[in-house]
């Protein structure tokens, strides 16, 4: 029998079983000194309370947040390794409501690596450094010995700092969910190449801060819907925030060729990933404000649900029927049944 | 003409009808698109949704999930459809003997296996599914690739569930995409009031309003919904496809043990792409006693439509669909892994 | 039992089709049916058609077996 205690590929697919795999990581790291939010996007350091005096008050937390990221292929429409490793930790800093000041790139590479695709990396890099304004400052490289890694592994570090942070849980009863965009366009990029489908759709993948610094007074939570999708996002932010929320089936944000996708592969459309949306609560009051704001990044930002006392997210079907969307449970595997 | 129209046509003709009154939905892309759709919540109390026994990955026997794993890591190269690639068998599932190293693909169609036999000739595809799949494996067998066959054909499962007669049933909601291949001629053999019916929750809506009409009128027929793909006659080139390849053999069933004349078993002709034969060493020596001991596990009866999965001593409780003890729970149309993701 | 979904040929190349999903071209295997044309729509099960598509819908069929009580 297999043992127990391997990691499995299931526990890297951003579902349950990332999920259960975090929680014991977390359980074995003990120490969290005085930084907060430690499962939120980023983790939290107030300032105020030991660096700077009280009074400073303006920015005065700061907001630090890591990510590793391997993709197949490297190179896809609309993107490649670089530009999301650039973006995952940008918008993961924005998410929470921080303006990221600067990110630290390390690069594992397989001997043997292209240092023309290597160079094409960086380039695209810079030029969601500039398009952001957010530097690379430091780094890090290391080449491992042919077939120890699948040619090329980024991680990326970032820091930034916030007045005030947006947390997960967040979102009050009442509040409208808004999706800065259509969904799931980074898995479907990735999946029509696997999968030889041509399709206009590319990558989503683009840096956040910049939206997010004009809506973020108004978003009492936020989240990108990265891996595992809104499906497992949504839930999380959910669940922390004990609060139920409904989508409405009529105004999911997925484009058709998205659903022509999910269904062909049998993969569950709410388990697609993104690389350059978020998902945010705001009260009703607030709602048209951020979607004018919003609709000048992206025309697609809509209204796709809302929250109200109670737990669990539900989808509101066409029909009129209530059904449960649960996290997803592992990596997404293709099905014909 | 709307849905909520459809609706109100359904509550009527069951109150009129009065009793209980239990339909099995046979196919298991049919019970996944009454989940996702929320149906059951807005159907009439007295009106039933039972699921049946056309989830393939469900149904597949233990021994043959057992052999199929025991040539993965035996050092064969195993290509199958994603759904199979996680079912627990007695030595593990294909998923972990890739994990131990075996080389296990999961695909999506049969041409895609043929891709990968050039880079590895030896690989067997381990052909699961009814009528719908059966012809894309007949089509691979004739370009040259080793199977093992694991097809069924549908009806006779059908015809078994009416003839044990363990549970009443009051009507059938035929599969779409099986009737695609087989035609709506085949299922007159069966008294019991039929609608072959498509995918979308309209079409499950208007099936069930028209298996209600059969039992207020008190008919028994077949009934086409699904007319924009299912033709009286079927496909005949598929039909010719497998049965070119294949024959009718016993089939041998989880939850039913053998139907007679419910499996498809490759011809003389085409020996030679039959992995049952092509490895026979290997799989002779394969303790087969365990795949037949019994489990806590209720996936037979879950299949046979006797027991829903809440019924079951360990749904929910040690199996989930991340530690899924039997195969209605890894499949994503199974009814365990179903009610564990859209029930209550 | 069978996800399948349906699309249009736009191309037909001995056993090879390519199909239209809503914006998603894919190369379909054709085999399995007998005298497809472009522009037809087919419905699509593990990357083979198996069969080609006519038009009534669900709602339609109900329309049509309404008035068939009707009369």
């Amino acid at each position: 029998m297999v043992n127990d205690e391997s990691i499995e590929l299931d526990h890297g697919g951003g579902g349950y079983k990332s999920w259960e795999l975090l929680q014991d990581i977390r359980g074995a790291l003990k120490s969290r000194g005085k930084w907060q939010n430690c499962e939120d996007d980023a983790a939290v350091y107030d300032l105020s309370s030991s660096v700077i005096p009280a009074k400073a008050g303006i920015h005065s937390k700061l907001v630090f947040t890591s990510d590793a990221f391997i993709v197949e292929p490297i190179f896809f429409p609309g993107g490649d390794i670089g530009k999301i490793a650039m973006c995952g930790t940008i918008n993961d800093l924005s998410v929470m409501g921080a303006k990221p000041l600067g990110i630290s790139l390390s690069i594992v590479m397989e001997e043997g690596f292209s240092k023309t695709d290597l160079m094409k990396i960086m380039r695209s890099i810079n030029k969601v450094s500039e398009e952001s304004g957010v530097p690379v400052v430091t780094g890090d490289t290391k080449v491992m010995q042919k077939g120890k890694i699948d040619k090329i592994e980024i991680t990326t570090a970032g820091v930034g700092l916030a007045d005030r942070v947006i947390e997960n849980k967040g979102i009050k009863a009442g509040d409208v969910i808004i999706s800065s965009g259509d969904l799931g366009e980074h898995a479907v990029t990735l999946l029509a190449s696997r999968f030889n489908y041509k399709t206009k759709i590319i990558s989503d993948s683009k840096p956040l801060n910049k939206e997010i610094e004009k809506v973020g007074e108004y978003l009492n939570a936020c989240k990108d819907p990265t891996r595992g999708g809104l499906a497992a996002n949504i839930v999380e932010m959910a669940n922390k925030s004990r609060v139920k929320i409904v989508l409405d089936e009529k105004t999911l944000p997925y484009k058709k060729e998205t659903v022509a996708v999910s269904e062909l592969l049998g993969i569950d459309i709410f388990a697609l990933a993104s690389e350059g949306r978020f998902i945010a609560s705001v009260s009703p009051k607030n709602a048209d404000k951020v979607l004018e704001i919003l609709k000048k990044f992206n025309n697609e930002a809509k209204v796709i649900g809302h929250a109200e006392a109670g737990s669990g997210v539900y989808l509101k079907t066409k029909l009129g029927a209530l059904r449960p969307i649960e996290m997803p449970k592992g990596k997404l595997i293709p099905r014909i049944c | 003409m709307s849905e909520q129209e459809v609706l109100k046509d359904i509550h009527t003709l069951a109150k009129k009808i009065g009793r209980n009154v239990n339909l099995m939905e046979v196919c298991g892309t049919h019970t996944q698109a009454v989940a996702r759709a929320g149906l059951k919540s807005l159907l009439p109390k007295n009106v039933h949704l039972t699921t049946g026994p056309g989830c393939p990955v469900c149904v597949t026997a233990q021994e043959d999930i057992d052999a199929i794993v025991s040539l993965a890591l035996a050092g064969i190269p195993v290509a199958t459809y994603g759904d199979m690639m996680r079912v627990p068998g007695s030595f593990g599932s294909l998923d972990q003997a890739r994990e131990k190293g075996a080389q296990v693909f999961d695909i999506y169609s049969t041409e895609e296996a043929l891709e990968i036999q050039k880079e590895y000739p030896d690989l067997v595809f381990f052909g699961l599914g009814f009528e719908t799949t059966a012809p894309m494996s007949a089509f691979a067998i004739q370009k040259g690739l080793v199977i093992y066959p694991t097809h069924k054909l549908f009806l006779p499962a059908m015809k078994a569930l009416l003839e044990i007669g363990e549970l009443k049933i009051d009507g059938y909601i035929c599969p779409g995409h099986v009737s695609a291949i087989i035609g709506s001629k085949p299922y007159e053999e069966m008294r019991v009031p039929q609608v072959i019916t498509g995918f979308q929750p309209d079409d499950i809506l208007v099936a069930i309003y028209m298996l209600l009409k059969q039992l207020a009128e008190d008919r028994a027929d077949v009934e086409n919904e699904y007319v924009r793909l299912v033709k009286e006659g079927g496909n005949p080139e598929a039909l010719n496809q497998i049965f070119e390849v294949f024959e009718e053999s016993d089939g041998n069933w989880r939850g039913f043990g053998t139907i007679p004349g419910s499996g498809l078993k490759i011809k003389e002709k085409y020996k030679a792409f039959d992995a049952r034969l092509k490895y026979k060493d290997i799989l002779d020596r394969v303790d087969f006693s365990k795949s037949r001991k019994p489990t806590a596990c209720k996936c037979g009866e879950i299949i046979r439509g006797l027991k829903s999965p809440t019924d079951c001593p360990v749904f929910k409780k040690g199996c989930t669909p991340d530690k899924p003890i039997g195969p209605c729970m890894v499949s994503v149309e199974g009814a365990c892994n179903v009610e564990y993701r859209y029930g209550k | 039992m069978c996800l399948a979904f349906p699309g249009k040929i736009l191309k037909i190349q001995g056993d090879k089709s390519v199909v239209d999903f809503d914006g998603v071209e894919k190369e379909v295997n054709i085999s399995l049916i007998k005298g497809a044309k472009v522009d037809e729509y087919v419905m699509v099960h593990a990357g083979f058609a198996i069969q080609i598509m006519g038009k009534k819908d669900a709602l339609e069929v109900f329309k049509l077996y309404k008035e068939a009580e009707g009369k």
